[in-house]
């Protein structure tokens, strides 16, 4: 459960980091299309997270409040 | 003769008399109150009392009357303006007359309040709280967590009817931006006697949660009389100041922050103000994934460009290096050539030399030169004899000489 409560959180940090690597020529010409495409799953992750109800996170903060 | 006695009633009567001519005016007192009761016809009768210092013992006591048409005006104006509802144990400053009825004795009649005075009263001991707070080290424990970026999950504690609820969890929903939250209600009850009890038992449910939750939010909705007095407690306070979730407050209130208030995460005003809070911070995590995704966007084509820039550099200088270093290589073997050519030279003078004076000493070293000095060689059946003793009388030896050679015979 911590885990799930944190995965926002990991996906901003990977995002930055991914960013601050580009920006600071870390990365290689080879790896920029694969990091880029990486960098897009975890935006629309993200977006996800804050614009599309959840129906797993509904029913577990629900069901275990009866 | 028989004694002159007065009736009771006028016993009575002269006291009465003599009070209301020596004490004949309005007077402010401070006092706690004790025993408040309100009938049916909306008189209110109480006690006031006074404990000596520790304030275990009375010290002094006194019936009280507030009525109807006073009452009415007098209650609403102090709850409003103190947020504590007009009961026992509260301390008062109240403008009185002095009574005295032959029948019913002793009694003040209440005509005027200064809340100001309670609510003096009232901050001493939430200031009180507070420093016991501050001493214990847990005052400013919830204020010191990190709110997380994303706060979705929330867990509400709230009476589950209250206006303010609906209000709350209207608003959140109908956010213009389309934010997802998932509130979730922990009722408690937010006035009267069990405020504390109540929503310290709805903590400790969320507690037992708390990895489920992002945040916790205690809201009450406005209702007609303010009882905050169940949110001044040491108990509750420590209770929100310790807890592992940030903690929003918007009870509903207009006058000064309450302890809860004091010690939680972030404090509003009203439930939908509570509501509003998480909308923006929600917006301010949107903005950051955005700028992030912008900035992405940005870095990587600034990065191609970068690349760009030095590949055309590094194509535009190509040929240049390419020259210098044709240059530098053709110098290098030019001087090389030059060094073998020296060299070679130099070797061919020096064995030239060397032989010659080989030359010399070989010459110097020939058998004909030392025949020329007169030196002579002596040979027997063709090889040099160099010890007489190589010889016997009648051997034949050969002489030579620079010039021509001799046969002679041993003796």
């Amino acid at each position: 459960m911590a885990e799930k409560k944190d995965s926002y959180a990991q996906a901003m940090e990977k995002l930055e980091n991914i960013v601050s690597a580009i920006e600071k020529d870390e990365l290689d010409i080879d790896q920029l299309s694969e990091k880029l495409k990486e960098a897009q799953k975890l935006i629309s992750f993200c977006k996800d997270k804050l614009y599309k109800a959840d129906e797993e996170i509904r029913k577990i903060i629900e069901g275990a409040g009866n | 003769m028989e004694k002159e006695a007065l009736s009771l009633l006028e016993l009575n009567s002269l006291v009465r008399q003599v009070l209301n001519k020596s004490l004949p005016d309005a007077y402010w007192i401070q006092a706690e109150l004790s025993d408040v009761r309100s009938n049916t016809t909306g008189h209110c009768y109480l006690e006031f009392v006074q404990k000596d210092a520790r304030g275990n013992n009375l010290i002094a006591k006194a019936r009280g009357t507030i009525w109807a048409n006073v009452f009415r005006m007098l209650k609403p104006y102090f709850e409003e303006s103190t947020g504590q509802v007009f009961v026992s144990g509260i301390k008062v400053m109240v403008q009185v007359t002095v009574e005295f009825h032959e029948l019913y004795g002793y009694s003040l009649t209440v005509i005027d309040i200064d809340p100001s005075y309670t609510l003096g009263d009232m901050a001493r001991k939430r200031r009180e709280i507070l420093k016991q707070l501050e001493e214990e080290g847990v005052l400013t424990l919830n204020k010191e967590l990190e709110m997380p970026e994303l706060v979705q999950k929330v867990a509400v504690i709230s009476s589950a009817s209250a206006a303010g609820y609906g209000d709350f969890c209207r608003q959140l929903e109908e956010n213009p931006y389309g934010f997802i939250f998932y509130p979730h209600l922990f009722p408690a009850l937010m006035q009267g006697s069990q405020v504390e009890e109540s929503v310290i038992a709805a903590l400790n449910a969320i507690y037992d949660r708390r990895d489920h939750f992002d945040a916790v939010v205690i809201i009450r909705g406005g209702g007609a009389t303010s009882d905050l007095s169940g949110f001044d407690t040491y108990l509750l306070a420590a209770n929100c100041a310790q807890f592992p979730l940030p903690i929003i407050t918007g009870i509903g209130h207009e006058r000064d922050d309450t302890v809860i208030d004091s010690v939680a995460h972030t404090r509003v005003k009203t439930p939908t103000a509570a509501a509003q809070f998480l909308i923006n911070h929600m917006q301010e995590t949107a903005e950051n994934l955005e700028e992030l995704a912008h900035t992405l966007v940005s870095s990587v084509s600034g990065r191609m460009e970068k690349e760009n820039l030095r590949l055309s550099d590094l194509t535009a200088r190509l040929p240049l290096v390419i020259k210098n270093r044709t240059m530098r290589e053709n110098y290098l073997l030019e001087q090389l050539s030059q060094r073998i050519n020296v060299g070679i030279a130099r070797t061919i003078t020096d064995k030239k030399h060397r032989l010659l004076l080989l030359e010399q000493r070989i010459n110097d070293a020939s058998p004909e030169r030392l025949l020329k000095r007169g030196y002579s060689l002596t040979f027997k059946d063709g090889k040099t004899v160099t010890d007489s003793a190589q010889l016997t009388p009648g051997d034949i030896i050969t002489t030579r000489f620079a010039k021509g050679e001799v046969k002679s015979e041993v003796k």
